[in-house]
């Protein structure tokens, strides 16, 4: 008996301590990885996409400026084919959500993302149904050799061999911030031609895969009645095929009944191309509060969410926003909420 | 089946599970299922049923015919015809192209315009290991040191115990007999035992013996980028590869066994810590070289022949130097057999056969040399700075030889002996240089870190097994100990898909 028990706490201690280990070895800490941690039905809006959707929008700004809080579901050039499956799982944890979708990527074929791309978001996901079938999309789709079929079940075969990027950010929580990811950097350090968006009729077919998943996206979310709406990010798209295939899947979107927001066509928005992006893709800090001021202010205005900003239960968003506030002043020196009340949007 | 895999942890797990749930006069079955299912396992054909069926068949009815006849001139004749067979078939499957290769050689040398197309043969696992113990089992019920066995499936096992099939320890029957078909308790001490030395050996192979492959394999494929100092840290690095390896997956071997209650036998005893050669080879896979004195090497020296020599050498050049011939003639029939053993390829006979020759004869030569030069010079032998030298010398003559043994041929092996007498003692002071081959700086800091405990495991092995000192600590040490052990493995063990993993260098013997 004394053995036994012996063997069990052994196991324990053992457990314990592959938690802790994994927990640092694992991804670079992702808002996925936040999203499936927090408690259930705390999420008022779901926002799925890539980089875009942790890089533009302020999380904790949004909270602040109206208290509803948003979880983010979005990692450095996720497949848009696994939007599908990030809605199901988000939808078992909160029932009464609205979906922000960022189709930035919709027309980008599967087999041009790497296995690594795939598994930030799946290796994120729970272990569950719908992670299996989002494998089994993602390795029919991709052509991933089903060989390594295995480590997307066992992944810590592949990432115990990190201990050598360990850096600071394995150690931060994964609800810094939210999940929002802000660069403090401008265009003016790194000078990039900007593009404007092609007209929206101009068209050129989707690759049948993307069209598929897209349609597939949009049929299921119908059937589900669940409250979707479509963005495109404000970025510089050089590549003209790329904009007309994307103004395809926007006309597809809209057909099925979808509402779109394109907004490399919103004005108002007011983004400077030269100074409020870090790159060719992203928004910086300042493009990003210009992006959430505004689009904050949309879906308050759109859709019935609720104001949480009384609530002790929801006190971390306060905290963070005042701890992005520190870090932003530390970086730039400046105060942000003068930045905030100078774009003047709300 | 590889040693260090999901499918070989899963059927050892089965294999535990059900051999110590069964009625304990079953628990040689379920192993002897177990064997037979490694044996086969991604090798079912109809030439391995065969060779199985062979290599059965002859050592049982053989071994009954000898006990049956023991005593009689018949049973030399059948003791002749069953080791025939057997060597036949070893020599079959794994030297055809040995002697194809010797034809072609000779065709060349007298112009012969024919060459013989080197041959694959599919053979099983462990032929190496399991001929030379069928071998013994035969002559030793020959000699009436053991009797055969009767029962056809119970000698199956002996020949197929799963766990040495892929790196040995040589077993032989009359040791092993008791253990193999004992009814065996759970018994938790040896289980804990067990697996702390599969995970020591598991250790070695992950964390210290992949790195230190990936170093080698890198210099040695591009010997001449990587030539002076690299080759010279490579020829030591493939020493402490081999030995990591192959002791490696010996600790495994000896863990699964010490988990089922079955004992075998130590393959290696500190053998770095050896000042000559002969020592060396004493503590270094230490059942082959047990195996080859007791069944070539002293029945040569008592051989008709042999003593005859001995007779005629003694007349010619005195009592003293005469004897010396038989023996090393004795000597050198063994060593080639070893190198033989090791691979069907002239670079293992020159590296683990005729080079360990060399040194040893030369030891046994110069020892009153160099015991005289050491008078003269007034040079303490007893001191321990000597028996470093000593130590030092053994391991660098030993790593020299094994270049033979890595490289891809005999003129490769030459060419890294030419490559390594460049002067470029830099590479070892430069930040950057040495990192460059293969293990990059914190790879190399996690190899020097594990060399370091191996080398203290090691030395406070000496006076007995380290685990029985690990268990008499309290719990917070042993515990402690044990997760470091096991959380070294998982975060720096080469595995996964990020790794190239080198397999068991002795498996393919």
């Amino acid at each position: 008996m004394k053995k036994t028990l012996k063997s069990i706490i052994f196991l324990l201690i053992f457990l314990v301590l592959w938690n802790i280990t994994f927990n640092i070895l694992w991804l670079d800490k992702n808002s996925i990885q936040y999203f499936f941690k927090a408690k259930d039905n705390t999420f008022d809006v779901v926002y799925i996409g890539s980089s875009n959707a942790y890089a533009h929008f302020n999380t904790v700004l949004a909270y602040n400026k109206y208290g509803y809080t948003t979880g983010l579901l979005s990692t450095d050039l996720q497949p848009f084919s696994l939007t599908k499956y990030l809605i199901q799982e988000a939808k078992k944890h909160h029932q009464n959500a609205i979906y922000v979708v960022d189709f930035a990527l919709a027309a980008n074929d599967i087999k041009n993302f790497k296995e690594g791309d795939i598994r930030k978001t799946i290796d994120s996901m729970p272990f569950d149904e719908i992670r299996k079938n989002a494998l089994n999309m993602a390795l029919n789709q991709a052509k991933i050799s089903k060989k390594n079929i295995l480590n997307f079940y066992f992944p810590f075969t592949l990432y115990h061999n990190r201990w050598k990027e360990i850096t600071i950010n394995n150690f931060y929580r994964e609800d810094l911030y939210k999940g929002y990811l802000f660069n403090e950097s401008t265009i003016e350090r790194k000078p990039q031609k900007y593009t404007p968006f092609t007209a929206e009729d101009e068209l050129i077919d989707l690759a049948e895969i993307n069209e598929k998943n897209l349609i597939d996206l949009l049929e299921y979310c119908k059937k589900e009645q669940i409250k979707v709406l479509f963005v495109l990010p404000s970025r510089s798209f050089s590549n003209d095929t790329y904009m007309k295939k994307t103004n395809m899947a926007i006309k597809i979107i809209k057909e099925k009944g979808f509402e779109v927001i394109n907004f490399n066509n919103v004005k108002e928005l007011n983004i400077d191309y030269n100074k409020d992006l870090y790159n060719s893709s992203h928004l910086n800090v300042y493009g990003s509060t210009k992006y959430t001021l505004y689009f904050a202010k949309y879906l308050k205005e759109h859709y019935s969410l609720p104001d949480h900003r009384k609530d002790s239960l929801y006190s971390s968003w306060n905290s963070e926003y005042e701890r992005f506030k520190r870090d932003f002043k530390k970086l730039t020196k400046q105060d942000f909420t003068e930045v905030v009340n100078n774009y003047n949007y709300s | 089946m590889n040693l260090i895999s999901l499918s070989f942890l899963i059927f050892c797990l089965i294999t535990i599970f059900i051999y110590f749930l069964i009625p304990k006069k079953l628990q040689w079955i379920v192993l002897l299922i177990s064997s037979t299912i490694f044996l086969f396992y991604n090798n079912f054909t109809v030439n391995t049923l065969i060779q199985a069926g062979i290599v059965l068949l002859t050592s049982y009815f053989f071994g009954i015919l000898l006990d049956k006849y023991k005593n009689t001139k018949k049973s030399k004749i059948f003791l002749i015809i069953g080791i025939s067979i057997l060597l036949f078939l070893l020599i079959y499957l794994k030297y055809t192209n040995l002697f194809l290769t010797t034809f072609n050689h000779i065709f060349n040398l007298f112009n012969i315009p024919h060459q013989f197309k080197m041959q694959q043969h599919n053979s099983l696992i462990g032929i190496s290991y399991y001929s030379l113990i069928m071998i013994s089992y035969l002559v030793d019920i020959y000699r009436n040191a053991s009797q055969a066995e009767k029962n056809i499936f119970k000698l199956a096992l002996f020949w197929s115990y799963f766990p040495i099939l892929t790196s040995g320890p040589f077993i032989r029957f009359k040791d092993m007999k008791y253990s193999l078909y004992a009814k065996h308790k759970f018994n938790y001490d040896n289980m804990c035992r067990g697996l702390v030395r599969i995970l020591w050996g598991i250790f070695k192979l992950l964390v210290i013996s992949e790195r230190l492959g990936s170093y080698v394999n890198t210099v040695y494929s591009n010997v001449t980028t990587f030539n002076g100092f690299f080759i010279i840290i490579a020829m030591f690095f493939f020493t402490l590869q081999l030995y990591t390896n192959f002791s490696g997956s010996i600790d495994i071997i000896m863990g699964i066994s010490e988990i089922l209650g079955i004992e075998l036998p130590e393959n290696f005893s500190l053998p770095f810590f050896s000042k000559t050669i002969t020592e060396f080879w004493r503590k270094w896979h230490i059942t082959l070289g047990a195996w080859l004195k007791d069944y070539i090497f002293y029945p040569l020296l008592k051989s008709n022949m042999m003593q005859n020599l001995n007779k005629i050498c003694k007349e010619k050049f005195g009592k003293k130097k005469g004897k010396k011939i038989p023996l090393y003639l004795s000597m050198f029939i063994m060593w080639l057999i070893i190198g033989i053993w090791h691979g069907g390829e002239y670079k293992y006979i020159l590296a683990s056969g005729i080079f360990q020759f060399i040194f040893i004869l030369a030891e046994d030569l110069l020892e009153p040399i160099s015991t005289k030069i050491n008078n003269k010079l007034g040079i303490n032998t007893k001191t321990f700075s000597y028996k470093l030298y000593q130590v030092i010398r053994t391991f660098t003559l030993f790593s020299f030889s094994m270049i033979f043994f890595r490289a891809n041929s005999i003129s490769h092996a030459l060419s890294i002996i030419k490559n390594m007498f460049i002067w470029n003692p830099w590479i070892i002071l430069d930040n950057s240089s040495l990192y460059t081959a293969g293990v990059d700086f914190l790879d190399f800091r996690v190899l020097i870190i594990s060399l370091i405990v191996l080398f203290i495991v090691e030395f406070l092995s000496r006076n007995g097994d380290l685990r029985d000192k690990l268990f008499s600590q309290n719990i917070i040490f042993r515990w402690g100990v044990l997760f470091i052990l096991i959380f070294a493995i998982i975060i720096f063990g080469c595995y996964g898909p990020s790794y190239n993993k080198t397999d068991f260098i002795y498996r393919q013997f």
